[in-house]
Order: structure tokens, then C-alpha cells, then sequence
């Protein structure tokens, strides 16, 4: 697929596939529609009950919750859960740690991908094309597999339970450089031949041309990064072995193992809900930018 | 030398934490390595036979027959739709090959009074296997039916879209979190909507039989708007005036679907499918979080097997073989997407 504009400019313009264009509707037409929210408007609800469930359970006092906890709505309403959440127990550290290990893979995973998309779609050196076949081979390396030698390599180096080990792994991202090099190569070369001809330098068009063009590519890309490194598990959990060097992901898992939680599971789901809230948060905003990073990371475009 | 200076933070990071693992893990598997004491002994092919061999192993052609047949099937169909592609011999003789080599070796098995060396990585593979081949079709049917119905929507689409999606932002030990109390006989939801009808809870996580399906349930849950994004994103692309013209042809909406959807979506179906195979063959927070693999061993998966290979028996050396393995396997996969994604680059 050639495409070459924007999705989302597209996806603003057209109609959806199969359906007239506005016209007065008949009132089959809108017996339809209205059978066809209706139906979507239950499958929606149904959809969010789990997370329904999770909200309400943590605005339930504890004690009334250990009576009964199978119904959606709250008996009785406490702001405590989020109180204990927050004060009690290491959930304030995991989130500073995820919120430390989660921004600074964004911001270096961006910054790194984007030099390196632009020196392999706008510099020719001898080797490019070769070069960049091996980036791309590394999409075939699954990150799951390889945590055994990344572990050793972290513990030799005396790393583990470090934000180092919890950040450094997750820097070869090759999809990023993939995406940002698809990206700069369909940007006019003119531009960057005028920049050339006033006399800025190569770094000077990276940052002041190319760097600004790029944004809705590296919002994408950062998003994306984002909510993957929040969400990672696995190698959060090799390489933290200490509750305190816990990201939030590795931390609540730590919780559900501990049966004690079953007396105070109002807490636990406010504890949830508070560590979820940045994508929450990231996701409202940004819904866009995170569905186009997937539709580009997918390689679909 | 601009071209160094730009390239030189990525390839660093990308050499050191990517290509260097995986090299280190082919050189790993080839020892007796411990993490907590220093022994370090050179034992050749010894963990790639403690996990793919055992004692008394013998072959027929029966055994097994019916998995075997399902590998020569899909072998076939991969070829047949590589050859329609145009010039991929090359991929089309390989691919035949490995099928036949996987039928073949799948005709070993212990023979009576034999059994596997570790019988654990083959639990563990079978159930990763399940879970890949049962979760994959309904992620993306159902991916498809939601992106298809979003796509209907002339209000309220991106409302729809975002409840949908939601469940995929959320950390997994979040999702875990709400479905191990769903799922829970005596304080979950479904428990407590089962009671209205007077029926008792059902324990599903400590269920063999029901524990696969209850995690195959939450990772749907999970994930699947990530495919119904892809798959609203193919249907953008289609363009409008082939309905158009269907409709005025006097197409219906099922040979609109046959004739146009299911074309203009072909692209994207193999990515989304090739995509979700190596994430669910991934599969490990879920299961790992919501019932450790158990009741027993029954839900047990590859890289949990390799982590407790690792770190709860620190045999460092098979624990690398076995990530050896995962490797290929998943690479072989991918290596499919490669040759896609590359083509367009």
C-alpha cells in the first residue's frame, strides 16, 4: 500500500464505506440507526463492566466489600482506598520509577530513532542499504526471548535494580527507525536543498528542518514507546529483584501474589486504578497519535 | 563523516542490547552454567538434548497424526498463496521443507518405559500452542467484526472506538488485577450474576479444564482493540465509490463484504495475523500473574518455563536453549512480516 497522505486527514474526509452521504433519512433508515446505537451502546457497556467493576470497588470501604463484592454498583462511597493507595505501601515509589524508566525511553528512544531514520533515508555512505536491512533484521528478534543474557549482562555489570537496567534494554527499538526513516524519506528533498544553499549544515537542517516536520511522526513513535514501557513486565521483572526498584506493572503483579490483599481489595483496586491512571490520562489525549503509531508500527502503511 | 555521528547513539544501543543477547545466548547454551556459583562447563549439544530428546524415543508414522496433518495442511496453503504472490520460489521451497520437517519430527515420541528428558518444556510448549491457535482466530474475527461495526457509525465512532480500546492501555497487571476478581467463585462478578440464578460460583482459575480458557478470555479482553485499530484503519483505505458502484449494481451487503471488504483487507489480515501470532506466542503476564501456571501444570507457557529455568533453578546455560528455541521459532514467524514490511521500504 503507497499511501501517501496522512491517515488522519483522510479519515476526516471520507464517509464511512457503505453508507450514503447526508441525506434527509427515511424512516427505515432511521429505525436502523437507531437499532445500530442501541446495540453498540450495550456492547460498549458490557465492553467497560471490568473496568466499571474495578472503579467501583475502589470507591467501597474495604470492610463492606469483605460482606459482598459481586455487585457493580458501591454500597456505600469512601475516597479512603485512594488515601491508602497513595500514603501507604511503595506505590508512590513504583510510580516515580515508572514514571522515571517511561520518559526517558520515550524521549531517548525518539531522539535516537529519529537521527538514525535521517542518516539512513537522507545521507548516502557507502553500506546504507546493507545497514539498514540489518536494523530491520532486528524486528525479527522476539525482545521476550533474549531477557537470560540480557540478565547476565546487566548483573555483570552490577546493574540490576538500577534505573540503567530498567532503561538501557529497551533503547533498540529497530521499529522506530523503520518508522521515522519512512517518514523523512517522503519529505521533499527541495527543502532541504534550499536549507543547503543558505548555508546551514547538516545538523543544523536536522534540527531546525527536519526535526519540526517530524513531529506528528515522533509524537507517534513517543506515545507508542510510552505506553509499551509503562506496560512492560517481563524485564522489569528480571531486572528488579528489590519492592523498591519495582515499576508500577511489576509492583501491582507483586500485590496480587500476596493473599493477604483479599481483606483489603478496595485498596488493591485503587492501587490499580492509580497506577493506570497516566495511560489513561496519555490514551484520552492522545488517542490519535497512539492509533496512528500502531497503524505505522504495524507496517501496514 | 555526518552519516557515523547521526547513526552511532542507535547502532550502539542496537548492538549491545539486541544483536550482542542473542549471540551470547547461542554461546550460553552450550554450558553447564549456574547463576549462583561459578561453575562454568562446556557440555556441547547437552541442554539442546536434555530439552528436545529423552529415553527410549522412537518415531511411527501414526502418532500424533492429527497435528501433523493440520502442519501439512497449513504448509500447503502457505505455499499455494506464496506462489500466487508471484517469483517466491525461494520462500515457497523453504517453507514446504520446514513443514515436512516438522511433520517428520513430530512423529517422535517416548516409546513404552521412555519419557522426555524435561517433559515440563513440552507441557509448556503444547499450552503455549493452544493458546496461540485458540486466541489468535477469535482476536482477530473478532477485531474485524468490531472494526466493521465501527465502521458503520456515522455518530459517536471515536466514543466507541475509545471503550473498546481502552483495555489495551492498561498494564497488565491492572487487567489481571479486575479478572482474577472477576473470575473469582466467591467474590466476583460472574459469580454474582451466576447467583441470580441460583447457580454456585465456578472456580474458573483453579479449573485444568477451564483455567486456558478463562486466561485466553482476559487476554481477548486485553487486546483486541489493538487489532480492531489495524482493521478500521484497513477499511479507511478502501475506497468508498467501489461500494458505490456495488450498490448501484444492486450488491447486497454480504456480497459487498465477499467481494470488496474481504479483498481490500487482505493486507492488512496477513499483518494482523502475523503480528498477533508473535505476541500471543509472547504470552507470559497473564498466566504468570493469574494462576502461576497451574492448577498443576496446566497452563503453563515456554517463557515461563524458561524463566523459572533460569531463576528459580538457576541453570543459566538450558535456560538459554530454551530461549535459543522461542528465538527461532518466533523468528521464523517474523521473518514472514520481514519480507512484507521490507518489500514496501
Amino acid at each position: 500500500m503507497a499511501h501517501t497522505t496522512a491517515p488522519q486527514t483522510r479519515i476526516r474526509t471520507k464517509a464511512p464505506a457503505g453508507t450514503p452521504r447526508t441525506q434527509p433519512q427515511s424512516p427505515a433508515a432511521r429505525r436502523r440507526t437507531v437499532t445500530y446505537h442501541g446495540l453498540m451502546i450495550v456492547a460498549a457497556f458490557t465492553w467497560f463492566i471490568p473496568v466499571l467493576w474495578m472503579i467501583s470497588m475502589a470507591l467501597t470501604p474495604n470492610d463492606s466489600l469483605q460482606r459482598s463484592s459481586s455487585s457493580l454498583l458501591p454500597s456505600s462511597l469512601t475516597l479512603e482506598n485512594f488515601v491508602t493507595a497513595l500514603g501507604a505501601g511503595e506505590l508512590a515509589r513504583w510510580f516515580l520509577n515508572s514514571a522515571v524508566v517511561s520518559i526517558t525511553t520515550t524521549v531517548v528512544t525518539v531522539i535516537f530513532c529519529a537521527m538514525a531514520g535521517y542518516a539512513f533515508s537522507r545521507i548516502h555512505f557507502p553500506g546504507r542499504r546493507l545497514l539498514f536491512i540489518v536494523v530491520l533484521a532486528g524486528l525479527m528478534v522476539p525482545k521476550e526471548a533474549m531477557f537470560v543474557p540480557l540478565f547476565l549482562m546487566i548483573s555483570s555489570a552490577d546493574l540490576q535494580n538500577s534505573y540503567p537496567a530498567l532503561i538501557l534494554p529497551r533503547l533498540a527499538a529497530p521499529l522506530g527507525v523503520f518508522l521515522m526513516a519512512q517518514f523523512f524519506s517522503k519529505v521533499p528533498v527541495e527543502l532541504e536543498e534550499a536549507a543547503r544553499i543558505d548555508g546551514a549544515g547538516r545538523w543544523r537542517i536536522f534540527f531546525a528542518i527536519m526535526l519540526p516536520l517530524a513531529r506528528p511522526a515522533m509524537a507517534s513513535l513517543a506515545i507508542f514507546t510510552f505506553v509499551l514501557t509503562w506496560n512492560d513486565y517481563l524485564w522489569p521483572l528480571v531486572a528488579s529483584t528489590r519492592s523498591e526498584w519495582f515499576t508500577v506493572t511489576t509492583g501491582l503483579a507483586s500485590l496480587q501474589s500476596n493473599f493477604a490483599a483479599a481483606t483489603d481489595l478496595g485498596t488493591l483496586m485503587a492501587r490499580g486504578l492509580v497506577g493506570s491512571l497516566p495511560l489513561i490520562i496519555v490514551f484520552l489525549l492522545f488517542q490519535r497519535q497512539l492509533i496512528r503509531g500502531i497503524t505505522l508500527g504495524s507496517g501496514e502503511k | 563523516m555526518d552519516a557515523a555521528l547521526f547513526l552511532a547513539p542507535f547502532l550502539a544501543v542496537y548492538a549491545i542490547f539486541l544483536l550482542a543477547p542473542v549471540g551470547q545466548a547461542l554461546y550460553m547454551s552450550g554450558f553447564n552454567w549456574d547463576l549462583l556459583s561459578p561453575i562454568r562447563q562446556f557440555v556441547g549439544a547437552d541442554n539442546y538434548l536434555r530439552m528436545l530428546w529423552g529415553t527410549g524415543i522412537v518415531w511411527n508414522i501414526s502418532h500424533a497424526w492429527l497435528p501433523r496433518l493440520l502442519v501439512l495442511a497449513v504448509t500447503a496453503l502457505i505455499i499455494r498463496s506464496l506462489l500466487r504472490q508471484g517469483p517466491s520460489k525461494t520462500a515457497a521451497v523453504v517453507t514446504g521443507a520446514a513443514g515436512v520437517i516438522i511433520a517428520v519430527l513430530l512423529g517422535f515420541h517416548p516409546g513404552p518405559g521412555g519419557a522426555w528428558n524435561d517433559s515440563g518444556f513440552w507441557n509448556s510448549l503444547q499450552n503455549t500452542l493452544v493458546f496461540t491457535l485458540v486466541s489468535t482466530p477469535i482476536l482477530i474475527a473478532l477485531g474485524l467484526a468490531m472494526a466493521l461495526l465501527l465502521n458503520n457509525a456515522r455518530r459517536g465512532r471515536s466514543a466507541y472506538r475509545a471503550v473498546f480500546f481502552l483495555p489495551y492501555v492498561l498494564p497488565i497487571s491492572a487487567v489481571t488485577l479486575i479478572w482474577s476478581y472477576l473470575l473469582n467463585p466467591d467474590r466476583g462478578l460472574i459469580a454474582g450474576a451466576l447467583g441470580w440464578f441460583g447457580v454456585d460460583g465456578i472456580a474458573f482459575l483453579s479449573e485444568p479444564a477451564l483455567a486456558m480458557p478463562a486466561i485466553i478470555a482476559t487476554s481477548v479482553w486485553w487486546s483486541v482493540g489493538f487489532n480492531m485499530v489495524l482493521f478500521a484503519a484497513g477499511l479507511q483505505d478502501i475506497e468508498p465509490a467501489y461500494y458505490e458502484a456495488a450498490s448501484l449494481d444492486g450488491a447486497g451487503y454480504w456480497q459487498r463484504f465477499r467481494h470488496i471488504t474481504v479483498p481490500g483487507l487482505s493486507h492488512v489480515t496477513v499483518l494482523v495475523t502475523i503480528t498477533q501470532l508473535i505476541a500471543s506466542f509472547q504470552i507470559f503476564g497473564q498466566v504468570y500473574i493469574m494462576t502461576r501456571g497451574g492448577p498443576g501444570t496446566a497452563t503453563e507457557v515456554l517463557i515461563q518455563h524458561v524463566y523459572e529455568a533460569g531463576f528459580k533453578n538457576y541453570q543459566l546455560g538450558y535456560a538459554a536453549a530454551l530461549s535459543v528455541f522461542l528465538f527461532v521459532v518466533m523468528a521464523a514467524v517474523a521473518a514472514v512480516q520481514f519480507r512484507l514490511i521490507s518489500k514496501d521500504a
